[in-house]
């Protein structure tokens, strides 16, 4: 018994010397953040931010506190010369050990964006405690402190808010993982999800921010909504869309909303030359029919289906015109594409993809589909 | 109860003399009929209840009678010893008869059992055991007849094991009470029942059971060798032979099943495993055991398999619960609070914020308050015991919390592992799961998950090291027997199963 007991000790012993043993913090020494924001201040100073929650403000807390309600959250910001630096400033205004562990959201001013945030995203990648699967967001015309403090409806903070909002709006979640991925791939130019404020400093979800990778991570512009809606489902980050659409002959808006969205891209080569051909699926349902058709009828169904896909076959053809034109970058991952099917060719092309690619001829497909035509057969004004 | 640990005869100072009468022990009765009585006598002295008497056949061969008052059918005594001696006469008379007890036991005492004893042991013995002993002058042997009355009580329902299908039969103190229940199961004359006797001053019946050809002699070779060696004055309950005879004491696991079910044992006796039942006890000892069995319910067979293998993975579940749950509630609030949800972590940390102690602290004086709870509640008279449950239930739950000395999260945690220790079905297998919280629950908070990490392992290696009787206590899984994964990942469907013994 003893010689176990002795053995026992022995094995425990290395313990304390393994590292990140005794790290012991218990949830009391913590200041969560949920949030962080990168900017640059007027004087082109760096400035960090940071949203900390106030445990006894959050759900649970309440009730144990009694008396008023307190603040869930908080927006603390330092300036530094690197955000390592001035989150080490926030630390001397908190009492609780900063803690990343539960970031939720990195927002990225537009200022600094423009500058370009290669540089500044480093610690993000680096940092064991940092969390690679937090949303990265830009902040469009504005600031991530003013986004941070706005108090949201339903959650305890914008960070959660916008998360659910990323969601609900139909956008799957792009981590922040999956932005490093994009960063440093050859054929794709990450696309960021924006957050714009309005005049009075509401936040609202806005499009996609263009980057330029290949030129420290900086801005190029922005997609408005519609547009966004088609990048995403061109790069697999949709998973429902609504559409509406006026069709001439029925004299009337359809909106139809579409729940199962595929997309396939098939790069050709023709004499040395790529083509790629990008189809577009989609399947859904008729939400509203302000026409004179009646989608019960055949006929008149598969008018209003070619109606809208044609229609919506014109907007993303449009899209990748202007994206080719105006940005010059391929946002869309036709190069990722390029180079699963032709990995040999890839190798010559990589390096000059970006002049190739507004060159490139994309031809686009949209097929829409009405799998249910909804519970009633036509409008109630019917003539 | 000090008796039961140590032995009686290194300190006789201040004591009675244990072996005043030890020189005569050992002898044979004598011809001479008063002195056997005079023997009988200084065993016997100084015990009112033990009974001389003394009688006269035909006035003239002297008979003595003796047994224990109490112990004794008196009725039979009476109808079937007394009448035939005094009233009915000698046939032939007297002079006639070669040997009384001879004429005795075949002519007048046939509905009796009798059996001649000479040796002075075994006849004290026996009449402590409420059989009568009849001394007749001139004969150097007593006759033994088995008139015994003891109280005993009814057949009830098993409040150790409960369940909801199958017989509600459990065993009683009454060894001959428990085999006979068990050889109403298993009516084959394949099943043996080996008596023997353990403990210097109880002399306490204990009877080995197992169907031959079914059991594994080595393990039957081993149990009535390792009781066999038992050296102790008390044998009290089948608690004190488990102790004795299993192999590893200072494991927290148990490496004999028990059970107060007649059909429990049965099936184990079936599966080829040995019993031991104690007299005096309720309760059976079933060797071998293994881990798993640990978790089976006596219910299990019986019902619907795809329920009970539905229940089987709860029971899973629930055990690895009660012994980690506080831990890796502790190694992940303390050391990992990034891989906790962030909105459960939030509220953890919302739900801590006003909490004095630290979150080790807290969980060890919770966890310490419950099995407090728990050992109060088995104690107290019934007519308490709600007002534990009800206090408790106050203190525990609801007033530590708005107190601000618990947090409510470990309210949750430690109750949710108390629970999960009684979901399984055997109560004294719940035991170590209950124990080992306690070291699991220091070195987690200590080492974070690490600490959790190095405690499951010790104990995997301990129960891999485990063996009950010669079975590895996990098997089959360690080691693998692929045939018997059927019964512990699943409850394997009757239908599907080959019963080897199903064809003569």
């Amino acid at each position: 018994m003893m010689r176990t007991a002795k053995l026992c000790l022995l094995f425990l012993l290395p313990l304390w010397l393994t590292t990140g043993c005794w790290n012991l913090k218990e949830p009391d020494q913590l200041s969560f953040v949920t949030g962080n924001g990168l900017d640059l201040t007027e004087d082109g100073k760096l400035e960090a931010s940071t949203l900390v929650v106030v445990p006894t403000g959050v759900a649970g807390g309440g009730q144990i506190s009694g008396g008023g309600k307190k603040e869930s959250f908080h927006v603390i910001s330092a300036t530094g010369a690197n955000v390592t630096e001035a989150i080490v400033k926030i630390q001397a205004k908190l009492s609780r050990v900063v803690f990343q562990g539960h970031r939720d959201i990195v927002l990225v001013g537009q200022k600094l964006a423009k500058q370009g945030m290669g540089e500044t995203f480093d610690p993000f990648i680096r940092n064991a405690q940092s969390h690679i699967v937090s949303l990265v967001f830009v902040v469009k015309n504005g600031n991530p402190k003013d986004v941070f403090s706005n108090e949201p409806m339903f959650e305890p903070n914008i960070s959660i808010a916008l998360e659910k909002e990323q969601k609900a709006l139909g956008f799957k979640p792009y981590l922040s993982r999956e932005f490093i991925a994009d960063v440093m791939s050859d054929g794709i130019q990450p696309l960021l999800p924006a957050v714009s404020l309005n005049s009075t400093k509401h936040f609202s979800y806005s499009g996609f921010a263009i980057l330029n990778k290949d030129d420290g991570v900086k801005l190029v512009g922005f997609l408005n909504r519609k547009d966004s809606y088609y990048a995403a489902w061109m790069t697999d980050r949709l998973t429902s869309l609504t559409l509406t659409s006026f069709v001439p002959k029925g004299d009337g808006n359809v909106s139809l909303r579409l729940e199962k969205l595929g997309r396939r891209i098939r790069v050709k080569k023709v004499d040395e030359r790529i083509q790629i051909s990008v189809h577009l699926k989609g399947e859904g349902t008729i939400m509203e029919n302000n026409t004179n058709l009646d989608p019960s009828k055949r006929k008149d169904l598969l008018l209003i289906q070619d109606e809208l896909s044609h229609k919506t076959q014109k907007s993303v053809q449009l899209l990748v015109k202007k994206v080719q034109k105006k940005y010059k970058i391929d946002i869309f991952g036709f190069g990722e594409s390029v180079h699963q099917q032709y990995p040999q060719k890839w190798k010559t092309l990589k390096k000059n993809w970006t002049k190739i690619f507004p060159t490139v001829d994309v031809s686009v497909k949209v097929d829409l589909q009405i799998n249910d035509p909804g519970i009633t057969n036509s409008s109630l004004n019917k003539p | 109860m000090m008796v039961l640990f140590g032995n009686t005869q290194q300190n006789n100072e201040g004591k009675t003399n244990l072996n005043l009468s030890a020189e005569n022990m050992d002898k044979n009765i004598g011809k001479n009929i008063l002195e056997n009585e005079e023997t009988f006598k200084k065993i016997f002295n100084r015990s009112s209840d033990i009974m001389f008497r003394e009688i006269k056949i035909q006035g003239k061969t002297k008979l003595i009678l003796i047994y224990v008052d109490g112990m004794v059918n008196t009725d039979i005594v009476i109808s079937n010893i007394l009448e035939p001696l005094m009233y009915a006469g000698l046939p032939q008379g007297l002079g006639a008869v070669d040997s009384v007890s001879e004429m005795l036991e075949q002519d007048r005492f046939t509905v009796l059992q009798t059996k001649k004893v000479s040796s002075v042991n075994d006849i004290s013995e026996s009449i402590l055991k409420g059989n009568l002993a009849l001394f007749i002058d001139g004969e150097s042997i007593a006759l033994l007849a088995d008139v015994k009355k003891i109280e005993t009580r009814s057949i009830q329902e098993s409040s150790l094991e409960p369940a909801l299908r199958g017989s509600r039969e459990s065993f009683t103190e009454n060894l001959r009470t428990n085999t006979t229940l068990i050889r109403r199961i298993i009516a084959s004359p394949n099943l043996k029942v080996e008596e023997l006797k353990i403990g210097k001053l109880t002399r306490t019946d204990v009877a080995v059971v197992y169907i031959e050809g079914v059991a594994s002699i080595s393990v039957l070779d081993e149990v009535v060798n390792r009781i066999k060696k038992i050296q102790m004055d008390g044998v009290l309950e089948s608690g004190i032979i488990e102790e004795s005879i299993e192999e590893n004491h200072f494991s927290p696991f148990p490496q004999i099943m028990n059970s107060e079910r007649p059909d429990v044992v049965a099936a184990g006796l079936i599966e080829g495993r040995v019993a031991i039942l104690t007299n005096g006890s309720p309760v059976a000892l079933v060797a071998p055991m293994t881990f798993w069995g640990g978790v089976q319910a006596p219910d299990d067979y019986h019902q619907r398999f795809l329920f009970v293998t539905m229940i089987r993975w709860v029971r899973y579940i629930f055990t690895i619960f009660s012994v980690l749950l506080p831990s890796l509630y502790i190694a992940l609030t303390n050391f990992h609070p990034e891989m906790v949800p962030p909105n459960l972590m939030l509220n953890i940390a919302a739900l801590r914020e006003r909490a004095p102690f630290p979150t080790m602290i807290e969980l060890l004086l919770m966890e310490f308050m419950f099995e407090g709870l728990q050992e109060a509640g088995i104690r107290l008279p019934k007519q308490i015991g709600p007002l534990v449950s009800i206090v408790g239930a106050l203190v525990i739950g609801e007033s530590a919390v708005s107190a601000g000395i618990i947090s409510a999260p470990i309210v949750i945690v430690v109750s949710a592992a108390g629970i999960a220790s009684f979901i399984i079905p055997r109560y004294s297998f719940g035991f170590p799961l209950r124990m080992l919280r306690f070291p699991l629950l220091i070195l987690s908070g200590i080492f974070g998950l690490l600490g959790t990490a190095i405690g499951i392992c010790t104990i995997f290696i301990h129960l891999l090291h485990l063996h009950s009787f010669g079975t590895p206590y996990l098997s089959p899984v360690a080691p693998l027997n692929k045939r018997g994964l059927k019964d512990v990942l699943l409850r394997w469907p009757r239908r599907l199963a080959k019963n080897e013994r199903d064809q003569p």
